[in-house]
């Protein structure tokens, strides 16, 4: 496996080199692009894609695909003002809380994958429907602010001069860098990922690997929508929906394979970046919406034709 | 006498897996018929399939994907940028002839060149038109930024009037498929997604076969953006979104299964079916369009997981 | 008549992959009514030559010549039009197709841009006449078992109205019925005048069918002579350039240690109300036909698929497990038949492989022991003769390596029960031997072995007992003295024995 991993890391290398190639070229051809500030902001939004992506990666390498993070997010974001009490100073209920349940959410996922066969597409498609009308249900349709004050902090606080969101993306970074290398567990994502008969028939719990990571994939979702909320001060229903594509593209620009078995959140990280940084870039070009669609499409599409000489099997 | 009846009997046998489906969609057009007697009048039909009908012309789009085991999620964007060309062009300097080919060439233009990067440069192709959805949507409010255009309103009148023109149109669609598949390129179509290498050895020949597949599924789902135009009588750059999910959920419930092969045009007609019908009972029964969500969710799961479940029952 | 000119004919041709050389300047005659045999071990190199014949693959050096006229960018469907016709050795079939559109298909008759279904309905009729397949033609392939599957595979070819056969491993998943078919048939296309290639790893039938012989070893051609008057211990001696006499390592006497299986009134799969023991220190066959519940056998006791028995232990379980997982806690171990499918992750590392079922228990304080990983996986690299670097992907291994890395996965578990599921199927003699004296070893250091084989000379010289299975039921279990070939295949077949002897 190791040196599968050593080319992954280069891969997540490459992806490195393009986005610092990108900012400096940026920087140079316009003035403020390569300023602390906007770099520190970009991060910042790298952060919640790079958060998402992070569920997104450990269920895309144990073969699966999670499509319901948007709704996740959303529903985290409406959720947590309701689920935060008012006598709570901390904000830490409200906080565990959400997560409790955006865990859950994934957790539900996993079982009706794993216990009822249904296939992770039409699983996770239907519970993003299903989230989608439940929400609309509950919230009633308008937008949601939060006084809740941990969650104010995750989104604005700046201690050391450095965000919380980063800070709280890197945390969860190396964990999830160490659940995959460093742990049996993660090996054994690896293994369903790459062939999930010979991981039944080796021991491997399928169901209880499947589970997890699905809930896993919730979790962060849910932190990601909670820092989103953190930062807007504001919940609405559709909040989520930009995450769910930038996550999948993160871990695919990342070198994770679609298929599963292979790929690495080191390729992700840089991934999530580079796919705000495109985002930035279409942004000071300052076109229609249709062109900064079309453009950011196309960017994409030509990472991933570039890149795609390595996914090849 | 005995060998001309060999392709009946195949048609036959690809029916038995759909008995059970179709007593379901028979029950649920029972029920919708007691509910609302007004159906069975020309009216009635004719409502009914035009609100079916783009359903039905996606879904069909999304399983001719399925089965050479692809998937396409730029089938909204895509309907979304048919009814934009269609809501420009036809009342313009085209006219109704130039706009048909113009929407017709975009759908075959779009889905051979996302038959292309699938099969020749062999990526993904749920990632490929993911990353293609956004171009598309682009392209589409480019060329309406907001809901405007217009339609001619004999063709409206035509399409999504009071006579069922659009049950008319989904036989001769369905005609088309089944004289395609009489060709060996749409029997292609099954080998090349079961089996490549296979189907490659045996003289096949599998990329052309794939990409002519993306782009009859690009020219469906457009000519459903065309008739979504008409019903409308305007363009509008998104009123195709919710239309992604919808094809590949009731592609599903007709019975097409992600690894390709597996899959048929009356499972998709079936699917489609089912889905719109619970949409429209819920939506006739006074539900919040946001419980039809709820409800949705829960049937598409139900309607996957029942059979798998006493699959397994069935097993020890 | 084998001395008219080749249909098709390689001339040194030589292939290479990643820059592996795995043929080297190799030539072969395709000649008409002659029945050519192609032998050689696991990564000898057919399945190259044989892609290279049919156009699959260009060799890189060399020369494919068709009538007598080298051809350059052969395809498949070039080839096909020239008259060669290949049996994969994998099913290339679809199963949502019915079997006259499959045997069609890449051929099909046309009316007017349209498939001729009449046309198809009379040529595939004539094709499965004459390979006896009598199922209508419509059925879908999908409802067809494994060994009728073939059979459509075969009269695929023959629709074909082929010049030359290329048949590899044909009769791997046929009954002992079809295969006579097959037999029959592939003398009736010699006496037609279509040249044949046959491959296979049943010595007896290439003495008994062929005419003429090639063998390759290591990508180079080692033999290419007449068959007349060899026998099958004579193949041997060319394939391995030695005596075959000692492929069974001698059985040792040993004492009867604690029971480690003991099942009454099994049921798993498609067996039914079955009985086995087996004890620390035997080796215990499970024989009869392909796929006659042998297979669910082992898995039921895996837990690998749902099981019940009036009375079970099995390793340290007093009841059938519920899941490997338990299985394993148990002290059981399972090695697939189907290794690539079923045992191995090929795309990670012999070092991935070697240490995924036992991570787990080699962790500490929930994280990876790099150390003891590297440890273990020394010393199993060792044992196993592998050479070279651990981190390269599995799939790089020649096949009888994979098979040994999908059964040394499992000694770091130290299980006390294996159950093996034909591990010598498809591999060649060398790795065959290795893999008995294994056998034999691991018996020796007490383990309890179930050893499912569709080679009875195996069985016979392997095991202490061996329980006949048929229809999902054990007929009978031969002891020790009572093994032979003729007992285990008469009962597989369900001949009475005793009627026989009164």
């Amino acid at each position: 496996m190791s040196r599968v991993m050593t080319l992954l890391r280069h891969r997540a290398m490459l992806t490195l080199l393009v986005v610092i190639a990108v900012w400096v070229v940026a920087g140079f051809a316009r003035d403020g692009f390569a300023s602390y500030g906007h770099l520190r902001y970009l991060l910042e939004l790298a952060a919640v894609i790079g958060l998402v992506a992070a569920g997104q990666t450990l269920v895309v390498i144990g073969g699966g695909i999670d499509l319901s993070v948007a709704a996740v997010i959303t529903v985290s974001a409406i959720a947590l003002p309701l689920l935060s009490p008012a006598g709570d100073p901390t904000g830490i209920v409200g906080f565990v809380a959400t997560l409790a349940l955006a865990g859950f959410i994934g957790f539900l996922n996993g079982a009706g994958i794993a216990a009822l066969r249904i296939h992770p597409l039409i699983m996770t498609l239907a519970m993003a429907t299903f989230l989608q009308g439940l929400l609309v249900l509950i919230a009633g349709g308008s937008a949601v602010s939060t006084d809740n004050p941990l969650v104010v902090w995750l989104g604005s606080a700046r201690p050391a001069g450095i965000p919380a969101g980063i800070m709280v993306w890197v945390v969860v970074s190396l964990a999830v860098l160490v659940y995959l290398h460093r742990t049996p567990g993660g090996a054994r994502i690896y293994a369903i990922g790459t062939n999930p008969l010979a991981a039944e028939l080796s021991g491997v719990r399928i169901g209880r690997v499947t589970m997890r990571l699905y809930a896993l994939s919730g979790l962060f979702a849910g932190l990601a929508g909670i820092l989103v909320l953190g930062m807007n001060r504001q919940g609405y229903v559709g909040i989520g929906d930009p995450y769910l594509l930038s996550s999948i593209a993160a871990v695919v620009l990342g070198g994770t394979s679609i298929l599963g078995g292979a790929g690495t959140y080191f390729g992700t990280i840089p991934g999530s970046i580079l796919l705000v940084t495109i985002t930035a870039l279409i942004t000071v070009v300052n076109a229609s919406p249709g062109w900064r669609s079309i453009l950011f499409g196309t960017l994409v599409l030509v990472l991933l034709l570039l890149a795609g000489r390595e996914q090849r099997r | 006498m005995r060998a001309s009846a060999l392709y009946w009997r195949i048609q036959r046998r690809r029916n038995r897996g759909l008995t059970g489906l179709f007593l379901v969609v028979l029950a649920f057009l029972v029920l919708y018929v007691i509910q609302f007697p007004g159906l069975l009048t020309i009216t009635g039909i004719s409502k009914f399939t035009q609100n079916w009908f783009p359903l039905a012309l996606v879904t069909m789009a999304q399983v001719i994907l399925m089965l050479t085991g692809g998937i396409s999620l730029a089938i909204g964007p895509l309907v979304s940028l048919g009814a934009v060309i269609a809501a420009t062009t036809m009342t313009g300097t085209l006219g109704v002839g130039g706009g048909f080919l113009a929407v017709c060439a975009a759908g075959l233009g779009v889905g051979a060149a996302f038959g292309a990067i699938v099969t020749l440069v062999r990526l993904p192709a749920i990632v490929v038109t993911l990353a293609g959805s956004f171009i598309i949507a682009g392209a589409a409010l480019l060329i309406l930024e907001r809901p405007g255009g217009s339609m001619p309103v004999w063709l409206s009148d035509l399409l999504a009037g009071n006579t069922p023109t659009a049950l008319g149109l989904l036989v001769l669609i369905l005609i088309g498929w089944k004289l395609y598949l009489k060709t060996p390129w749409g029997l292609g179509i099954y080998a090349a997604g079961e089996n490549p290498v296979a189907a490659f050895r045996a003289g096949v020949p599998v990329h052309q076969v794939k990409i002519a597949a993306y782009a009859i599924s690009g020219l469906l789902t457009a000519l459903a953006g065309l008739f979504v135009a008409a019903q409308t009588g305007s363009g509008d750059p998104v009123i195709g979104t919710p239309l992604t999910l919808n094809s590949i959920a009731a592609a599903v419930l007709g019975g097409a299964g992600f690894l390709g092969g597996t899959g048929t045009m009356r499972g998709a007609i079936l699917g489609s079916i089912l889905l719109s019908v619970m949409i429209n009972v819920m939506f006739f029964l006074g539900f919040d369009p946001m419980v039809q969500y709820v409800a949705q969710g829960l049937i598409i799961v139900g309607a996957v997981a029942l059979p798998q479940m006493s699959r397994l029952w069935r097993r020890p | 008549m084998s001395d008219q000119a080749p249909i098709v004919a390689a001339r040194g041709v030589s292939k290479a992959f990643f820059g592996n050389l795995v043929l080297r300047d190799v030539s072969i005659e395709l000649r008409p009514g002659r029945i050519h045999a192609l032998l050689g071990e696991n990564g000898a190199g057919k399945s190259t030559l044989i892609n290279l014949l049919s156009g699959a693959l260009q060799p890189d050096g060399g020369t494919i010549e068709i009538d007598g006229r080298p051809v350059s960018g052969l395809t498949p469907r070039t080839a096909q039009r020239a008259g060669v016709a290949v049996v994969q050795q994998e099913l290339s079939l679809t199963s949502e197709l019915s079997i006259a559109e499959n045997i069609g298909l890449g051929a099909l008759p046309r009316r007017g841009g349209l498939i001729d279904y009449r046309a198809l309905a009379e040529r595939a009729r004539e094709a499965c006449a004459l390979v006896g397949l009598d199922e209508p033609l419509d059925t879908p392939v999908a409802a067809l078992p494994l060994g009728r599957r073939q059979m459509v595979e075969i009269a695929r070819v023959l629709y074909r109205r082929p010049r030359v056969v290329i048949l590899d491993e044909p009769t791997s998943s046929l009954s002992a019925h079809e295969a006579q078919t097959l037999a029959g048939l592939v003398h009736r296309l010699k006496a037609e005048g279509v040249a044949v290639l046959y491959i296979s790893h049943r010595l007896n039938e290439v003495t008994a069918l062929c005419d003429y012989v090639t063998v390759l070893k290591d990508g180079t051609r080692t033999a290419d002579q007449s068959l007349a008057g060899v026998d099958p211990q004579g193949l041997v001696r060319l394939m391995v350039g030695r005596d075959p006499g000692d492929l069974f390592p001698p059985a040792e006497p040993h004492p009867a240690g604690p029971v480690m299986v003991a099942v009454e009134g099994f049921h798993a799969g498609q067996i039914r109300d079955a009985a086995l023991t087996v004890r620390a220190g035997e080796i215990v066959g499970l024989g009869g036909l392909v796929g006659q519940g042998q297979e669910d056998f082992l898995l039921g006791l895996y837990g690998a698929i749902p099981a019940r028995a009036a009375s079970a232990k099995v390793g340290g379980l007093a009841r059938c497990p519920a899941s490997v997982a338990e299985a394993n806690a148990a002290g059981l171990a399972y090695i697939p038949a189907d290794r690539k499918r079923e045992g191995l992750f090929l795309t990670h590392s012999i070092a991935f492989n070697l240490v995924l079922p036992t991570l787990g228990a080699m962790a500490r304080r929930g994280l990876r022991d790099r150390g003891a990983e590297s440890a273990t996986i020394a010393r199993l690299v060792g044992q196993l003769g592998i050479r070279g670097d651990v981190r390269r992907p599995v799939q790089a291994l020649s096949g009888g390596n994979q098979q040994k890395v999908a059964l040394a996965k499992w000694m770091p578990a130290q299980p006390q029960v294996l159950l093996l599921n034909d591990p010598t199927r498809g591999v060649d003699i060398e790795t065959k031997r290795e893999i008995y004296l294994m056998l034999r070893g691991l018996a020796r250091e007490g383990k309890a072995i179930i050893l499912l084989s569709s080679d009875t000379p195996e069985l016979v010289h392997l095991c202490d007992r061996v329980a006949v299975v048929r229809e999902g039921r054990v007929v009978t279990t031969l002891e020790r003295d009572a093994l032979s070939e003729e007992a285990i295949v008469g009962a597989a077949m369900g001949v009475d024995r005793q009627a026989e002897a009164a």
